[in-house]
């Protein structure tokens, strides 16, 4: 009863495919990072595999960013599942969890590209019961993106290394009048921040002890959310930006609002396009205790569906799009950093816009930090529990201990509940 | 056509009005609703295979003990009640301006009514850009005019954070309000005001005896309809507040937003859902019989 | 003649105030969808910009699917609205000329489905329509969006026909008229105003209607205009001036309709035309 509706259409959309041409499979494929953009590039992409599988329709199915996963999970749900689907790390855990997709663990074997990925690729592909349930297209690391002309108002030569000289340099902006140091994300999407932070006081990027208890409540960990809500509180990130999200950060920090952002390479696109090359930079994202810098890595990647009816063609589609020249092209468009190891001398990335980056990457200080997303509560944590009770606490009804104190309860459960 | 026949023909006739629309509800709506109704005593989680056990009344029971339900139901109340009446009274004075003859009012009446021609999440938007002090003029405006202290945005302050989404709502559904009263005052044919004034009686004692009570029936229920629909409207708060700063502009109908697509937790969504309904219906169930009430009093 | 000049000086003056209220947020969204890109945000406060630009409106109608949204919410409204009128009509007509067995049930149950969220409705509503071959279609569309606006339309419909003294159709009946008679000669010119308020109202929650058009619609070509707006929301950036362009647009064919209804909203109705 389930499936009927997905074979009904599939049966359908094969009707229609066989007609035009002699035989015919098709496959369904679901991107949710949407973009027109970013749409027209897929496509082309999958122009090329079509014309090297002429027997194979891929339908492309394009859902709107902002509810991308409510309409998704409604979908799935619903029996209506796609073959192969753009897979956000946030999402992960969830789809695996509830037993929707593929091990690619088997088709990574004997695929020629496999030992030419980077090692963090198949690292993150595996972060979830160590098999490779999704393959990475791409990274999204978080560096520091600072506002070359407000500095020089300011007369601030250099961006911040550190903990200190960032809010040292907030202050000296925040004095120009109606411009502040930190563009701050209150709203959705803030947990990056506070997990950043939290760890700059730490000095670590653990979240759990031995015991499977969260360090949320170490003296560290409420040192370094202490740090980002005095921020907020001391007037160092506009009033407004308690509720802010992606899109508002960005526009806030182009419109020369606010001076700094931690950001990923993908807001160069909307960056770029506003700023010119020599408006802003982009500098390895801050030091804390003991030297180290704990940016947050994010990837998005393609994943199978178990239940897919056409599992080899399937797999044919993910190769092309992570292939060389697809996985290239892609990247070119979306601003993420590349999976293979060869590409890291692609002339894209030369570009200096990019050095901040690759700075990052080759510091051993620099940690790339990757937040317990294998956890199923996970999701739920960062979009909802974080935004509010950080929310709280940027407008003084909360203090920050009570708030670690309620995270690292929710943590705690979510581990020992997941073992 | 026997005599009999005509009179099971009669009884039948009120059926034939009313069995497209019952037809359709029963199928379209009622079925699905009593399937999401029954969410609510079963632990659905979506996408999990082997969640749907039934639970009684669990979710009821977690419910009763949730600070952010019985704040989200404190929101509902005061964001209905302030709308509603907002944009009644100023709907029902709009009406009363537009119904009388005066040069221009075609085209005054065209442009009134074009807010409720634009879709709400548009609605949401536009009026996030007014308050914001960066893209919007209104914060400057209302510092100027020392109706707030600082030039900041409202919607970032969790004590006026749920002023914007009202201010957007009735500025909204005014004109809705103003339709259908004036649709309501054009359907009162004209010579009973003419025979009241022959009568003698004043202005005043023309709207109390004619225009009031002949305008009641369609003021109640398209008060009770909107109320319920705004108590069930999410979207403006979604877009502006997200239900935030730290929740204090969360509604029970964002709520069930929240648990259902966030916590993809659809068992207690709906437990929170059939709260709101049977407090709506019971509202509805009062609103009716004062409806009914007046109705044999004028008639 | 003092009294009245006073009375039309505060009428205009508050019509005056209300129309300014109702405007200047249209206004703003004209002057963001004008704005070129560089300016929104230096020049975000300014009444106008110092420049204005209409390749907003351009990309809309040359490069995006807009035409083609449109042309797809049309058909969806405008089906919506008159299938709504035609049923809602009859059951509301129905229900003030009638007493009969099961109407406090017919009313409760139409009642009830406008207090539940409708967010709780999608996924069965899905797994109802999928079957039949109704998702990604406008009809399953038209369909859905016709049950929601049924019962508030029913109930907008009887009471404007409650509003209509009994009496007027009463008299005609005795007159030798039927009650179908009645009904289009006396009740129907009557609520003429009713209908066509009832039907704009629906056109534009249909027109409007965002997440069953998101949930339901997974296919570019069967997408209406809301959904078709949130396409300029992407995680890269969030293209304000084109989603204002679009949104203007959009506003056109919703005034277009209502100048349409209008006629009927403020027909005068002399007294003759209840003589029968």
């Amino acid at each position: 009863m389930r499936r009927a509706p997905w074979l009904a259409t599939t049966v359908l959309s094969v009707a229609l495919a066989s007609s035009a041409t002699a035989s015919a499979m098709t496959l369904k494929l679901v991107e949710v990072i949407t973009s027109p953009e970013r749409t027209e590039t897929l496509r082309g992409i999958v122009k090329s595999f079509e014309d090297a599988n002429p027997d194979v329709h891929v339908e492309i199915i394009s859902l709107p960013w902002g509810p991308s996963f409510e309409k998704f999970a409604t979908m799935v749900a619903a029996g209506d599942t796609p073959d192969v689907v753009e897979m956000p790390d946030t999402w992960l855990a969830l789809y695996v969890n509830n037993g929707a997709l593929e091990s690619l663990e088997p088709y990574l074997k004997s695929w020629v590209h496999t030992a030419e990925l980077n090692q963090r690729t198949l690292q993150l592909a595996r972060v979830i019961r160590n098999t490779a349930y999704m393959l990475p297209y791409g990274f999204y690391l978080r560096a520091l993106y600072y506002n070359k002309k407000l500095f020089a108002a300011a007369g601030i030569g250099a961006a911040p290394k550190t903990l200190d000289e960032f809010v040292a340099t907030s202050k000296k902006i925040s004095a120009l009048p109606g411009k502040y140091g930190y563009c701050l994300r209150g709203g959705a999407g803030g947990v990056n921040a506070w997990m950043m932070f939290g760890a700059l006081g730490s000095g670590s990027d653990t979240f759990f002890r031995s015991d499977g208890t969260s360090t949320f409540t170490d003296p560290g960990w409420i040192k370094g959310f202490s740090a980002l809500a005095d921020l907020y509180k001391s007037g160092l990130a506009p009033k407004d930006s308690v509720n802010w999200g992606y899109n508002d950060i960005v526009a806030g920090f182009y419109s020369g609002t606010c001076a700094m952002i931690d950001n990923d390479p993908d807001a160069l696109i909307a960056i770029s396009e506003r700023m010119k090359p020599d408006e802003y930079g982009v500098s390895p994202w801050i030091k804390g205790a003991g030297g180290k810098s704990f940016p947050t890595i994010g990837y998005g990647g393609w994943s199978m569906f178990a239940n897919s009816k056409h599992k080899d063609a399937a797999w044919k589609l993910i190769a092309t799009l992570d292939g060389v020249p697809g996985n290239l092209a892609w990247n070119r468009r979306i601003g993420a950093l590349p999976i293979y190891a060869a590409a890291a001398t692609d002339p894209m990335y030369a570009d200096t816009k990019f050095k901040g980056w690759f700075d990052e990457l080759a510091d051993p200080n620099v940690v790339p930090m990757i937040m317990p997303m294998d956890l199923r509560a996970w999701a739920l944590f960062a979009s909802s529990v974080v935004p509010r009770s950080s929310q709280s606490v940027l407008l003084g009804q909360l203090t920050v201990p009570e708030m670690a104190q309620q995270w690292a309860q929710i943590m705690t459960k979510a581990k020992q509940s997941q073992k | 056509m026997s005599a009999t026949g005509r009179r099971l023909l009669r009884l039948a006739e009120p059926y034939f009005y009313s069995a497209p629309v019952l037809l359709l509800i029963v199928g379209v709506m009622l079925i699905p609703l009593s399937v999401g109704l029954s969410y609510a005593f079963r632990d659905i989680q979506l996408l999990d295979p082997f969640s749907g056990g039934f639970v009684g009344l669990d979710h009821f029971r977690e419910l009763a003990a949730d600070a952010s339900f019985s704040a989200a139901l404190r929101h509902t109340l005061v964001w209905t009640i302030v709308t509603v009446a907002l944009q009644f009274i100023l709907g029902l004075v709009l009406a009363l301006l537009l119904n009388r003859e005066f040069p221009g009012r075609r085209l005054t009446q065209a442009l009134v009514f074009l807010p409720w021609a634009v879709p709400t999440f548009l609605v949401g938007l536009d009026w996030a850009w007014l308050f914001n002090p960066v893209v919007g003029p209104l914060p400057s405006w209302l510092f100027a005019l020392h109706v707030t202290r600082d030039a900041n945005n409202l919607l970032s302050d969790p004590a006026t954070a749920l002023i914007g989404p009202i201010v957007a709502a009735v500025w909204w559904g005014i004109p809705f309000f103003a339709i259908t009263a004036l649709a309501a005052l054009q359907s009162i044919p004209r010579d009973l005001y003419e025979a009241a004034a022959i009568d003698g009686a004043g202005v005043f004692k023309q709207f109390r005896s004619i225009t009031l009570p002949l305008l009641a029936p369609t003021i109640i229920i398209t008060i009770l309809l909107r109320t319920v629909w705004v108590a069930n409207f999410a979207d403006l708060i979604v877009v502006m507040t997200n239900g935030g700063p730290a929740d204090s502009s969360q509604t029970v109908a964002s709520y069930v937003f929240t648990a259902a697509f966030r916590r993809l937790d659809f068992g207690y969504a709906s437990a929170i859902a059939a709260v709101l309904l049977l407090l709506l219906f019971a509202y509805g169930l009062a609103i009716l019989s004062l409806r009914r009430r007046l109705l044999h009093r004028y008639s | 003649m003092m009294r009245s000049a006073l009375y039309w000086a505060s009428h205009y003056l508050l019509l005056a105030l209300y129309v300014l209220f109702a405007l200047f947020p249209l206004f703003w969204l004209v002057k963001v969808a004008l704005t070129p890109n560089e300016l929104l945000y230096s020049e975000g406060i300014r009444l106008w910009p110092s420049r204005i630009s209409a390749e907003h409106f351009r990309f809309v109608l040359a490069h995006s699917d807009f035409p083609l949204y449109f042309r797809n919410s049309l058909i969806v409204s405008s089906a919506t609205a008159v299938i709504v009128a035609l049923v809602s009509g009859a059951c509301g007509y129905g229900l003030s000329r009638f007493v009969f067995r099961g109407k406090s049930l017919l009313v409760a149950l139409l009642l009830i489905t406008q207090m539940f969220p409708l967010v709780m409705l999608v996924a069965p509503m899905f797994r109802l329509l999928a079957p039949l071959g109704l998702t990604n279609s406008l009809t399953g569309l038209v369909i859905v969006y016709t049950a929601f606006n049924a019962p508030f339309a029913t109930f907008l419909m009887q009471s404007f026909f409650d509003g209509i003294p009994r009496e007027l159709e009463e008299a005609a009946m005795i007159d030798g008229a039927t009650r179908f008679g009645a009904f289009l000669h006396i009740l129907l010119p009557l609520t003429l105003p009713g209908i066509a308020a009832t039907g704009g109202f629906v056109f534009t929650a249909a027109w409007s209607e965002l997440l069953f058009a998101l949930m339901l619609i997974s296919s570019a070509q069967a997408s209406t205009f809301p959904v078709g707006l949130l396409s300029f929301v992407s995680k890269f950036s969030v293209d304000f001036g084109q989603m204002m362009a679009a949104g203007v647009l959009a506003l056109i064919p919703a005034c277009l309709f209502f100048l349409f209804i209008q006629r009927y909203l403020v027909r005068g109705l002399t007294a003759g035309a209840v003589k029968g």
